[in-house]
Formats: structure tokens, C-alpha cells, sequence
């Protein structure tokens, strides 16, 4: 993988237009490429938008933590 | 250790990040038990040298109450495939879902949740059971931070992001130095008679 194919290709993973199994078909080795080179780039960390075909499921899972992250703090 | 509930990681990225950033006790946050599928395992910490790898070793022995690594046919295939010098990428995704057939079926008001990287949770459509819910690392965290039991979801992110390129530039140093090794040995063994 070049550089420039790299750099590419962790543009469209920063943008939500790529995954991380994705980038893993295409050459990225390890998790920690992705992590250095989004640094590299001054890119973030791309966070899950709240769509998809998933969001069912991701909503029980939040409001399962969130209701054992909030038995924690509650007086 | 029996549970009727767990939350089990599918892949390396939210262990490897968390490790990283030095913030993996995170995940005991919640209360719940953790299952490490053997091949999730395996695909974060074969490399010992590499960032994160030891941590994530360390940190499973530190809480063996709660973190488990869980035993598949597909970790098996896994070592098998090394030994042949076949690919093992993306098999602790398969282990994963090994995992969780074998939690659910421990007991019928088994309850897990799966923990994924956030551009695969966002993808990729995972198994559909009303006994299983996912969650992100990105949710994980940010859920934290409404909670208040960590100040930033996004500086621990940034974090793990800005010692994965550290990590780069010692590795790409380190590779810089065994280059210039092997050209001066290279230089001297050419210039004897």
C-alpha cells in the first residue's frame, strides 16, 4: 500500500465512509496503523452516527450502561 | 463464573484503543462481566512487542474476576492457520459470534453486549436477538461521560490516537536505525579484500 492509497484511505475511514473491516481487506495490519495514521493526519477518531442497521440494538446497549453508569453516580 | 449477562468484545480495536490510551479499566465500569473470545485475544497481543499488547495481558491477569478469555473452535483454527502460514486476519469476529452463541446458550435469561469498533457498528448488520444489544467504544464512552465517570469520551479518543502515532514514529526510528545498521555493516564487509 502506498502512502498516498493510505493517506486515501484513512480520509474516507475518518469520514465514516470506510470501516475498520474495510481497512483491514484493504492492507491496514493492526488497529494501531489506523489509530497513527489518523493522528498523522490530524484526523478524529471516527464515533458511530446514530443510523444504520443497527440502531435498535445500540440504544438497548446504551441505555443498559447508561443505567448502571448512573446507579454508580446517584446519591 | 455464571452470569446471566456480559458484555463481550468482538474485535481488537476497542481493546487496542483503550489500551493505548491507558484507559481499559473503563470497561470494568459498568459491573459486568467480560468475554475476551480466544482469537479476539490472540489477533491484540501476539505481537508482545507491540503498544497496547502487554497491557491488555496485564490488565486481563489484574482483574481475572471479571475479564475472561473465552475458548472457540475458532481460536483453534486460528493456531492452525499460523502454522500453515495462512491468514488469520478478521477471525475474532467469527470467534466472537462463537462466544455468544456459547453465553446464550448457558441460560434462557442470558442477556450479552457485544462491543464493536464504531465504523463496523455503524455497517455492518450484526446478529438480530432481542437478548443481545451492541454497543461502540464511542457509545461506551460517551455514555461514561453523561454519567460523569470520565470528563471527555473525545480526549480519550485523541489520546489513544496521539500514542498510536508515537508508537509510529519509534517503530519507523527503530527501522531508520536497523537500516543504517545493516547499510554500515554492509559498507564495511564490502570494502575487505
Amino acid at each position: 500500500m502506498t502512502h498516498t492509497e493510505k493517506s486515501s484511505l484513512i480520509h474516507q475511514y475518518a469520514a465514516g465512509e470506510l470501516s475498520w473491516h474495510t481497512l483491514r481487506e484493504r492492507g491496514f495490519e493492526n488497529y494501531l496503523e489506523v489509530l497513527a495514521a489518523l493522528a498523522e493526519h490530524g484526523l478524529k477518531y471516527p464515533l458511530a452516527p446514530m443510523t444504520g442497521p443497527n440502531v435498535a440494538a445500540r440504544e438497548r446497549g446504551i441505555a443498559i450502561l447508561t443505567e448502571r453508569f448512573n446507579a454508580q453516580t446517584s446519591p | 463464573m455464571t452470569s446471566t449477562f456480559a458484555l463481550i468484545v468482538t474485535d481488537t480495536s476497542p481493546l487496542i484503543t483503550l489500551a493505548v490510551a491507558n484507559q481499559l479499566d473503563v470497561l470494568l465500569r459498568a459491573g459486568l462481566p467480560i468475554e475476551i473470545p480466544d482469537a479476539v485475544y490472540f489477533e491484540a497481543t501476539r505481537i508482545r512487542a507491540a503498544p497496547g499488547a502487554n497491557q491488555i495481558g496485564a490488565w486481563i491477569n489484574l482483574h481475572s474476576e471479571m475479564v475472561r478469555i473465552v475458548p472457540t473452535e475458532t481460536g483453534i483454527d486460528q493456531q492452525r492457520r499460523l502454522e500453515e502460514g495462512r491468514p488469520i486476519r478478521g477471525l475474532g469476529e467469527q470467534a466472537a459470534i462463537e462466544a455468544l452463541e456459547i453465553f446464550l446458550a448457558k441460560t434462557p435469561d442470558a442477556q450479552a453486549l457485544l462491543l464493536f469498533e464504531d465504523t463496523d457498528i455503524a455497517k455492518r448488520r450484526a446478529i438480530v436477538d432481542d437478548r443481545v444489544s451492541l454497543i461502540s467504544t464511542g457509545d461506551f464512552l460517551r455514555a461514561l461521560q453523561s454519567a460523569r465517570l470520565i470528563q471527555s469520551a473525545e480526549y480519550i479518543l485523541d489520546e489513544a490516537a496521539r500514542s498510536g502515532r508515537n508508537v509510529a514514529k519509534q517503530r519507523e526510528s527503530a527501522a531508520g536505525d536497523d537500516t543504517k545498521e545493516a547499510l554500515r555493516r554492509q559498507l564495511l564487509t564490502s570494502r575487505r579484500p
